[in-house]
């Protein structure tokens, strides 16, 4: 299974995306934002980072660039694709999953640790996990609230579209590190195939990193091919 | 063909919390200032090119619902001229 790991300019979580796939035996390669075509590709990867520098709005200006229509055919045709961070941001500016990710409620540009609860794991990113299992991620970003108005947070939950949300780690009360709506951390299309989320499991796929709780995310990928 | 100046307003929609309006709000109550609330929104002014002033209006809408997101936003064309 062959993944492209689509670059922006401003990308900065491409090598790390590129690291956690290879890791978990899965075939990796950088594809800029101008290609028309991701012919040969099984999946994409949208990876965490400053696409056009954030202006208008983060992951807007990404969400207009050529190689989104082929990723957005990925996602009809229920191939997995995984945004990560402004990955999310850009999937959700491209209207390809719902809500949005706005400014952190304490206005940080927030770098720590958060609890990430695992919601499904009947999908090929979270099938190597438990239902309820709290996982340790970092996270790194200034606009992730996630938000969408009464009537999409209650589809999301009716049809238990979120995947992933902020949990305690530590007992603590403020786990909830920016304000995201219920507390969503990462959600998936009505088919299962397309994940946004806000925390990096790319940058824990190894005790050098600090934590190997993202790993089984992307071996979970690879399953869905040999499995 | 003519030149045109749009200033397009992009503002969040209302009801949702604007932390940094909220932000700009303290500091300006702390100075003393009577404010009752602040929104924080952009404001972009695009040069662009348009058979007439019609044709003008069109196209600025149509920016200004590519360049805002519907989920958080609202825009408003706020003005329109024709440039020298």
């Amino acid at each position: 299974m062959k993944w492209a790991i689509i670059r922006f300019p401003g990308s900065n979580c491409d090598e790390d995306a590129r690291f956690a796939l290879e890791k978990a035996g899965l075939k990796a390669e950088y594809v800029w934002h101008t290609e028309t075509s991701l012919k040969g590709f099984d999946g994409a990867f949208l990876p965490g980072g400053f696409s056009y520098g954030d202006y208008l709005r983060a992951g807007a200006l990404a969400a207009k660039s050529p190689v989104m229509e082929e990723v957005r055919r990925f996602a009809h045709e229920g191939r997995p694709v995984i945004g990560v961070c402004n990955g999310f941001q850009v999937l959700t500016e491209a209207g390809i999953l719902p809500g949005a990710l706005l400014a952190n409620l304490n206005l940080h540009f927030t770098c720590k640790e958060v609890g990430v609860r695992v919601e499904r794991t009947d999908l090929p990113f979270t099938r190597l996990y438990q239902k309820g299992q709290v996982l340790r991620l970092p996270i790194a970003h200034a606009e992730g609230r996630y938000y969408a108005d009464a009537g999409t947070l209650a589809r999301l939950e009716g049809e238990g579209l979120v995947v992933f949300r902020y949990a305690p780690l530590k007992g603590e009360a403020d786990y909830n590190p920016n304000g995201s709506l219920h507390d969503i951390a990462g959600i998936t299309n009505e088919k299962g195939n397309v994940l946004g989320m806000m925390p990096h499991p790319e940058r824990a796929v190894d005790e050098v990193l600090g934590g190997t709780d993202g790993l089984p995310l992307f071996l979970g990928l690879l399953e869905e091919v040999t499995g | 063909m003519p030149k045109y100046q749009a200033t397009l307003l992009i503002e969040l929609k209302e009801g949702i919390l604007d932390p940094q309006g909220r932000a700009v709000e303290g500091v300006l109550k702390d100075l003393g200032h009577l404010v009752e609330s602040v929104r924080v929104g952009k404001v972009l002014e695009v040069v662009f090119q348009a058979e007439n002033l019609l044709q003008a209006e069109e196209k600025a809408k149509t920016m200004g619902k590519l360049l805002a997101n519907p989920v958080m936003e609202v825009f408003t064309l706020e003005a329109l001229k024709e440039l020298p």
